[in-house]
C-alpha cells in the first residue's frame, strides 16, 4: 500500500464525509473527502503537465486546506514534498530551499514579503504558486494555486503511481553539528507508519490539528492517519486560539506535544475549584474530547492522572522524523503510563550501550546529500535514535537519557545548541557561550570577552544589560523554540578538556573568582 | 475589579508569581516562567476577556508585563 492507495480508498469509503474544516472570517468552511482529493489530483496533474516530474517541491506556510491539498498532490505523484518551517527566518528558508534542490515552491500569502528574496537567491526555483485563489502584482514565475489546478484539470495525463522506494518527502530536523538535516522518507516509510499505528476511529471523528504542519508527527499522524480513518480534520488557525477553537470544533481526539498539555493543565489548575469538573472540561476542551495522543518529548505521568479526572485519556508515544515518525505508542488496549508504549509491529528494537536502535519499514532512507551523517546514524538498517532506554518485562519501552547532544524541548522541538552558539558568538562581547536547555526554553551561559569589557570599562551590570539587549534582538528574528529565555553571565571561562574543548557537561559549574 | 487586576489574575494562572508581587518590568518568559505556549494561550485569553483582537506578528514582540498592559490599554 502507498499513500496514494490509502487516500483513494478513503475517497471510496468516505467520499461525502467532511475531510477538512477551517475558519474563514470566523465562519466554518469545509470540504469533503471527494473535494479534497479532487483538488490534490488537480495539483498532481498540474505538476506533471508543468514538467516537474521527479522534482523536489517546497511548501512554506502554516496549516491551511490549500497547503494540505498541495502536499497530497505532490506526494501522490512522482514528486517529492519538502515542507519547511514557516517560522524560520527568511535566510534560513533560502538555505533550505537551495540545499534540498527545490525546483518549485508553494508559498502562503502571509509569506509574500519573502517572495522576492527567494526568487533572487534560489536559482533552482522555476515556479512559485501562492496558496491563494488569486494573485495580483506578482513577479514573473509566480502564480496562484488556482492557475496550477486549472492546468491540472485540463491535462489529459495523470502522474503514474510512485514506487514504494521513491522519496515522498524530505523533512528537516536539527543536526547535532549545527546544520539541519533533510530526512528522506519513502512512500513505503509513510504508508507503513500509517498502517502500523493501530488506532481506529469512526468516520467523521473530529480531530483538531494544532501541531506545526511541517513536522512528521502532524503530517503523518494527524493528516495521513486521520484521512485513512475518515476523520474530519479541523485546522487550528493560531496557537492563540487553541482553547477557543476546541469550543468551536468540539474535537473527539487531538495530538499534542507535552508543552500544550502543560499549558492547559495550568488553566485547569487555576480554575475555581467550585466549578464541577464536567463543566470545566466542556469550557476548556469543547465537551467531546476523550483522547490526547502525545509525543515529541517526555511527559510527566502526573498529567496523565490529572487529565483522567476530566474524562480524558492521554496516550504517550515515541518517535522521530527519521522513523516516519512513530516507533512505539500506548493504545487504549495496551497502556502503561510513564512508558512510551510497545514498539509498532513493523519495528524491531535493540539496545547498544543503552541506546535504543530501531529497524523496520518506517526507517528513513537517509539524510539528503549527507552520506557521512547517514552512515553515522544508520548501520545495516539499524537507526541510532540518540535516546537511551530499556524495555520492561511486558514489552513496554521506557526512555531514561540522551546520547546525542540535542536539546529536546517540551514542545517537541529538537534544538542544536551549537547552531545557536555559533550565531551568538558573532557578538564581540561574547567571549565563550554554551546554550543549555531547561524544560521550557533555552539559557545562554556567556563568558564575556574580557578585552571588550576592559576597553569599554564595562561593569557587571552594563555587561548584562548589553548582552540582554543583544539576546532580545536575536530573539525577535527567531521561531519561539530557538529563542533564548535565560541569560547567565559567567564569572569565569568554561572548564575545558585536555584537548581544549569546552566540557559541555560541566557548563553549569562556575567557580567563584579567586 | 480593575482592568489591571483582572489582567494580572490571568497572568497568575500561568505563573508562580502572585498578582500583588508583579511589576511592569517583569519579563513573561524569564521572570514569570511562561513557556512559549503559555504566552500564546494567555494572549488568547486576553482577547476573549477584554473583547479585543491581537495581531499575532505584533504581540510576539512583547517581552514584559508592562508592554502587554500598554497594548491592552491602546486597543481599548
Amino acid at each position: 500500500m502507498l499513500v496514494r492507495n490509502i487516500l483513494e480508498e478513503s475517497v471510496q469509503k468516505f467520499g461525502e464525509v467532511k475531510a477538512v474544516k477551517w475558519l474563514k472570517k470566523k465562519e466554518i468552511s469545509e470540504r469533503s473527502y471527494y473535494e479534497i482529493m479532487e483538488n490534490a489530483a488537480s495539483v498532481r496533474k498540474g505538476l506533471l503537465a508543468e514538467g516537474f516530474e521527479g522534482k523536489h517541491i517546497a511548501l512554506i506556510g502554516t496549516s491551511s486546506v490549500e497547503w494540505i491539498e498541495s502536499y497530497l498532490g505532490i506526494i501522490t505523484g512522482c514528486t517529492t514534498a519538502v515542507p519547511l518551517d514557516a517560522a524560520l527566518p527568511c535566510e534560513d528558508l533560502v538555505d533550505l530551499i537551495n540545499r534540498s534542490d527545490c525546483a518549485a515552491l508553494f508559498l502562503s500569502p502571509k509569506h509574500r514579503p519573502y517572495l522576492e528574496v527567494f526568487l533572487a537567491n534560489c536559482p533552482g526555483l522555476q515556479k512559485v504558486w501562492m496558496l491563494q485563489e488569486e494573485v495580483e502584482d506578482v513577479p514573473e514565475k509566480v502564480y496562484s494555486i488556482n492557475e496550477l489546478r486549472n492546468i491540472g484539470n485540463n491535462a489529459s495525463k495523470d502522474a503514474a503511481c510512485p514506487d514504494a522506494e521513491d522519496i515522498a518527502t524530505i523533512i528537516f530536523t536539527s543536526g547535532t553539528t549545527g546544520k539541519s538535516k533533510g530526512v528522506m522518507l519513502t512512500q513505503k516509510n509513510l504508508a507503513s507508519n500509517v498502517e502500523a499505528v493501530k488506532i481506529s476511529a469512526e468516520p467523521g471523528t473530529v480531530m483538531l490539528s494544532v501541531l506545526p504542519i511541517h513536522h512528521a508527527f502532524c503530517l503523518v499522524m494527524d493528516w495521513l492517519k486521520g484521512f485513512s480513518q475518515g476523520a474530519t480534520l479541523c485546522i487550528n488557525d493560531s496557537l492563540l486560539h487553541m482553547v477557543r477553537n476546541m469550543s468551536i470544533f468540539k474535537p473527539d481526539i487531538m495530538l499534542m506535544v507535552p508543552m500544550m498539555i502543560e499549558t492547559i493543565y495550568k488553566r485547569l489548575a487555576a480554575s475555581d475549584p467550585a466549578i464541577p469538573k464536567q463543566i470545566l472540561a466542556e469550557k476548556v476542551f469543547g465537551g467531546k474530547l476523550h483522547t490526547i495522543f502525545t509525543g515529541g518529548a517526555h511527559l510527566d505521568p502526573y498529567y496523565i492522572e490529572y487529565f483522567a479526572q476530566y474524562g480524558i485519556q492521554i496516550l504517550e508515544g515515541y518517535g522521530m522524523s527519521e522513523c516516519s515518525p512513530v516507533i512505539s505508542n500506548n493504545t487504549p488496549e495496551n497502556n502503561k503510563p510513564g512508558s512510551i508504549g510497545k514498539p509498532l509491529e513493523n519495528v524491531e528494537v535493540r539496545f547498544e550501550n543503552g541506546e535504543i536502535l530501531v529497524r523496520g519499514t518506517s526507517v528513513m532512507k537517509g539524510y539528503y546529500q549527507m552520506p557521512k551523517e547517514t552512515q553515522e546514524t544508520l548501520t545495516d538498517g539499524w537507526l541510532h535514535t540518540g535516546d537511551k532506554g530499556y524495555m520492561d518485562e511486558d514489552g513496554y519501552l521506557f526512555i531514561n537519557g540522551r546520547v546525542k547532544n540535542l536539546i529536546i524541548l517540551s514542545n517537541g522541538e529538537n534544538v542544536s545548541p551549537e547552531e545557536i552558539e555559533n550565531k551568538l558568538a558573532l557578538n564581540p562581547l561574547v567571549g565563550e557561550v554554551i546554550v543549555t536547555g531547561e524544560k521550557n526554553g533555552l539559557t545562554a551561559r556567556i563568558y564575556p570577552e574580557q578585552a571588550v569589557v576592559e576597553a569599554k570599562a564595562l561593569d557587571a551590570e552594563a555587561v548584562k544589560g548589553l548582552l540582554q539587549a543583544f539576546l532580545d534582538k536575536y530573539n525577535q528574528n527567531q521561531p519561539t523554540y530557538r529563542q533564548i529565555t535565560g541569560l547567565i553571565v559567567r564569572k569565569n571561562p568554561f572548564i575545558r578538556s585536555t584537548t581544549k574543548k569546552i566540557k559541555r557537561q560541566d557548563a553549569l559549574i562556575d567557580e567563584p573568582l579567586a | 475589579m480593575s482592568q489591571e487586576m483582572e489582567f494580572k489574575n490571568i497572568v497568575a494562572q500561568y505563573s508562580k508569581v502572585a498578582p500583588e508581587e508583579m511589576t511592569n518590568e517583569m519579563r513573561f518568559r524569564e521572570d514569570l516562567g511562561f513557556s512559549s505556549l503559555d504566552f500564546m494561550s494567555f494572549l488568547g485569553e486576553l482577547e476573549d476577556t477584554f473583547d479585543i483582537e491581537l495581531e499575532e506578528n505584533e504581540v510576539m514582540k512583547i517581552v514584559t508585563l508592562g508592554e502587554a498592559l500598554q497594548l491592552l490599554e491602546n486597543l481599548q
